[in-house]
């Protein structure tokens, strides 16, 4: 690619976007103002608060038949009150400073005809009534706590109440002759915070940091991704650019680019109006108490990946964000349609508000999420270098996904030229809608990005609460929401996903590929175990976990249902449709590292990409769905028995339970790879060599 | 020289509640426009004229058919060398407002591959041309009107294409600006430079095209000199050669 091209082209964008005054002011001028804003603010309204409390008397009224015991405890309370106020110099208790900024007043309760009347007129703000029961006193204290001056008056006297209770137990094991201390504390204890105060302040910030920066990542690169796309259409210089000799990936990646530039740049100056506070609040404490000094130098490394995790995400988010404005045509139109991502990415960011989310290898490819929860474990000192790597690998991978997607929506001219639906029928009214054919490929990638995101918070959630079955409702989300497009766009369901019928051959042909696939995988899998054993542990206790279940729930939930949902999703919608446009082996391997990919796992993923180029691969030899429903269903059964009877099996084949040796995987390879060979042959043979 | 062979474009579009219907907007469209000519293409509005010149020029891409450009004996098909050749111009390919002219021809000569000398002796030269020097460094959205469309003229030669394209240059110009379009495309024939544009002016096709290719309905109705159109259909003027040619199709004028 032309560098000196995007270079010209990056330059004439970002021009274009700072000379525009309303952008400035909303990414740069709005966050570095807006800290410092909420700081003085949030000063201005503790200090109001606190002047205000200074005056602050409550009335307090007692009614006891105690002879005035408690009525003397608050006359006492109130002088000491009372001695602190004005010369604490000499005053033996050491108070906070804060507890002198009330007085006490009592009320004559004789004056008080009705104590509730009193207590809604605010002419006293609690009312202690006390009677003797079953011989010993029993006060109530009675209170508003709609009214905030009677809340407070009342947890005033209860302290008073627990000051006066430990009086009197101190009395009474005097007067029993016992050892006060003795009694009352038997056995000592106190809470050791052993967190160095640099964990303790990472914990904070952590909680706080990642929303805050990813908030104004996404506002950073809200107006620019806008500009770039709507506001070029809007104001008619797109047909313009297009009269240069410039690709469209060419046009694109420059867009991306200053977009993700800006978003960077809006994300860094947050960071410093943000620092520069917290360095400032920093400072005023310093003066104002022995406040534990930090080593900064340790938050060096949670730092630099800090950095790290920004530049992904900002490449995330502004290829998000430019797939969502690409749409619209006008300025107005692309704010309409972001306002939902916005509130998205939001309230996906408030996981980093959560305490103990488990960070792992799935959390790490959640978008969003796993920047959250990145940025909070470096904070604490959690360093997982495989996190940190799939994290970074994955944010960039879905913005280069995202980037690819866009090129492509702009290579159509429905969205240059036209009503700017770029081919996706899905958004226009069904009765418009041509019956027939296969779903247009940006609908495709489409129902894929949708159903991942369902597939990813809806499915994690179901199969964390309900197991086995959890599984099944997330397969339903897989075969659903494509199915819910495919019906919506009036497409020819047999051809959408394939439901020919298929010779006996294929079924015997695709029988041989399996059983030789499942020995290929195995081995395969055993080499991924050792390359990386933290993952491999991982996926042992998930699936485990789902094994709970009777043998025959097990296979309807892990065998059944995904050879339908998966391979309707996969081999159907997805492969169909891509096979009709680009060449058959960009869309076999496409969707095998896609299907690689939604296994989600470092492990699994080359068994189950090779796993899903092979089942298209029979799709399209065959030219119906079934027989790889069949093998995927076999495949599935297998792994399921094998885990259910592992002595039995065991004995006749040990190598399923057992670490395999290098010999073993050399036959098991061998052996699996003549039998993939025979289902080969049979295919070609009924099907021919070659279409 | 640039040619195009069999061009089609279909559009599916909207028809009523629950049709939808394969227009062909271009419909089989051949044509050549060689060196040092002027050819205008007429026609009501909707009968094609926007989509043939983006065809042309490369914006988009047709059904069926090929566009290919000829310089010297060298022939060019594909579409981003085509580019490079033509400068395209239409109501459509509006200026960056918030550039300068100076900045914008700075850009659009290193997009176009040109060394940084060659771009500012060209700057300088189109300046001089169009008497641009008093509003070069001002923000294109500042500019009137007549200004604006002396940028966007700047901005198709800065590549020193040998093709234009044109649609509806004149539209909407006041009689000045307008001379003034007409007179750069006279001058640019001189040079040998192969024009094609459109428009809805009779008076002035007549005075500055070659020939004339007439379009109704995506198709070619008639094609000739002013003069050879005038011929054949008994008319003295081209707005009665117009008017009889799309009579004689059947079909009603939608202007």
């Amino acid at each position: 690619m032309n560098t000196k091209i995007i270079k010209t082209l990056v330059k004439k964008e970002i021009l274009d976007v700072f000379r525009d005054k309303k952008t400035v002011i909303m990414m740069l001028v709005v966050p570095v103002l807006l800290y410092p804003l909420i700081f003085i603010g949030a000063m201005t309204v503790v200090s109001m608060i606190s002047s205000g409390m200074e005056k602050q008397t409550y009335r307090v009224a007692v009614d006891a038949q105690d002879e005035g015991a408690f009525l003397q405890k608050l006359e006492q309370a109130k002088e000491e009150l009372q001695t602190q106020g004005s010369d604490d110099e000499s005053s033996e208790a050491e108070r906070d400073t804060e507890e002198a900024t009330y007085e006490l007043v009592l009320i004559d309760a004789d004056s008080i005809s009705d104590y509730e009347e009193a207590l809604n007129a605010e002419e006293i703000d609690a009312y202690i009534s006390g009677q003797m029961q079953d011989g010993r006193m029993q006060y109530d204290i009675y209170y508003l706590s709609s009214v905030t001056n009677s809340s407070y008056a009342k947890s005033i006297v209860m302290d008073i109440f627990d000051e006066y209770k430990e009086e009197m137990t101190k009395e009474k094991i005097i007067e029993a002759g016992l050892d006060v201390h003795e009694i009352l504390e038997p056995v000592g204890y106190e809470g050791e915070d052993i967190a160095s105060s640099e964990q303790s302040l990472g914990s904070i910030i952590g909680s706080i940091l990642p929303f805050m920066l990813i908030v104004s990542l996404l506002m950073g690169t809200m107006y620019p991704a806008i500009d770039t796309t709507a506001g070029e259409r809007e104001r008619g210089t797109l047909e313009t650019i297009l009269t240069l000799p410039v690709t469209n990936r060419q046009l694109i990646v420059s867009k991306f680019l200053t977009v993700a530039m800006i978003g960077i740049i809006s994300a860094m100056l947050n960071i410093i109006s943000m620092g520069g506070i917290a360095f400032y609040m920093y400072q005023i404490m310093d003066l104002q108490s022995d406040a534990q000094a930090f080593d900064l130098m340790q938050f060096v490394p949670a730092l630099l990946v800090c950095i790290l995790a920004i530049l992904a995400f900002s490449l995330f988010i502004s290829a998000v964000t430019m797939c969502v404005t690409a749409f619209a045509k006008t300025y107005k139109e692309a704010n309409n349609y972001i306002t939902p991502l916005m509130l998205v990415v939001m309230f996906v960011g408030y996981i980093g508000f959560i305490p103990n989310i488990e960070f792992n290898q799935t959390m790490a490819m959640m978008p969003v999420a796993n920047i959250c929860l990145l940025i909070k474990n470096m904070l604490i000192f959690k360093i997982d270098y495989a996190l940190i790597a799939i994290v970074l690998i994955s944010n960039v991978a879905y913005a280069l996904f995202a980037i690819l997607f866009l090129s492509k929506i702009y290579d159509s001219e429905a969205i240059l030229f036209g009503d700017g639906k770029a081919g996706m029928q899905l958004f226009e009214k069904r009765s418009n809608l041509k019956k027939g054919g296969v779903p247009s490929m940006s609908d495709v990638w489409f129902v894929f990005a949708l159903t991942t995101m369902l597939f990813l918070y809806g499915g994690t959630i179901l199969q964390v609460n309900y197991g086995l079955w959890g599984v099944f409702g997330s397969q339903m989300i897989l075969l659903g929401v494509p199915l819910l497009v495919v019906w919506y766009t009036k497409k020819d369901m047999k051809q959408t996903y394939g439901l020919q019928k298929a010779k006996a051959a294929g079924y015997v042909g695709g029988f041989f590929q399996i059983i030789g696939m499942f020995c290929i995988m195995l081995v395969v899998s055993t080499l991924m175990i050792k390359l990386f054993p933290d993952s491999a542990s991982n996926i042992t206790n998930v699936f485990s976990e789902l094994m709970d279940g009777s043998l025959v729930e097990s296979l309807l939930v892990i065998a059944v249902t995904p050879a339908i949902c998966e391979e309707l999703l996969f081999r159907g919608v997805m492969f169909q449709s891509m096979k009709k446009r680009y060449r058959i082996s960009t869309a076999i391997i496409l969707v095998g590292v896609i299907f690689g990919l939604y296994h989600m796992s470092l492990v699994k993923f080359i068994p189950t990409g090779l796993l899903g180029a092979v089942l298209c691969y029979t799709a399209y030899k065959t030219g119906s769905i079934y027989p790889a429903m069949m093998m995927h269903f076999v495949n599935n059964a297998l792994s399921v028995v094998i885990s259910y009877f592992p002595e039995q099996i065991g004995k006749v084949f040990p190598i399923f339970y057992e670490e395999l040796k290098l010999s073993e995987s050399l036959i098991l390879l061998g052996v699996g790879l003549i039998l993939f060979s025979i289902g080969q042959i049979i295919l070609r043979r009924s099907y021919g060599s070659n279409k | 020289m640039i040619k195009a062979e069999h061009l089609l474009k279909t559009f599916t579009k909207n028809e009523k509640k629950n049709k939808k219907i394969d227009i062909n907007a271009v419909d089989d469209i051949s044509l050549t426009v060689g060196e040092g000519e002027i050819v205008g293409i007429l026609g009501p509005n909707g009968a094609g004229k926007t989509t043939l010149l983006r065809m042309l020029s490369k914006l988009m891409k047709p059904t069926s058919g090929l566009v290919s450009i000829k310089i010297g004996e060298e022939e060019i098909t594909d579409d981003i060398e085509v580019k490079r050749h033509i400068g395209y111009l239409s109501n459509n390919t509006k200026l960056y407002g918030r550039l300068s002219t100076r900045e914008l021809l700075q850009m659009l000569g290193v997009l176009y591959g040109m060394s940084e000398e060659e771009t500012e002796k060209k700057i300088s030269e189109i300046c001089e041309v169009l008497s641009m020097e008093n509003f070069m460094d001002n923000r294109i959205e500042k500019l009137s009107t007549g200004q604006t469309q002396r940028a966007s003229i700047a901005r198709c030669l800065v590549h020193n294409p040998q093709v234009y394209i044109f649609d509806e240059p004149t539209l909407g110009l006041d009689i000045l600006s307008s001379a003034a379009i007409i007179e750069f495309m006279k001058k640019e024939r001189e040079k040998g430079k192969t024009i094609l544009y459109s428009t809805h002016y009779m008076e002035e096709a007549e005075y500055l095209c070659d020939r004339i290719i007439m379009i109704h309905q995506g198709k070619i109705i008639s094609e000739g000199t002013p003069t050879e159109l005038k011929q054949q259909t008994g008319k003295d003027n081209l707005r009665d050669v117009f008017a009889e040619l799309i009579e004689r199709e059947g079909i009603a004028d939608e202007h």
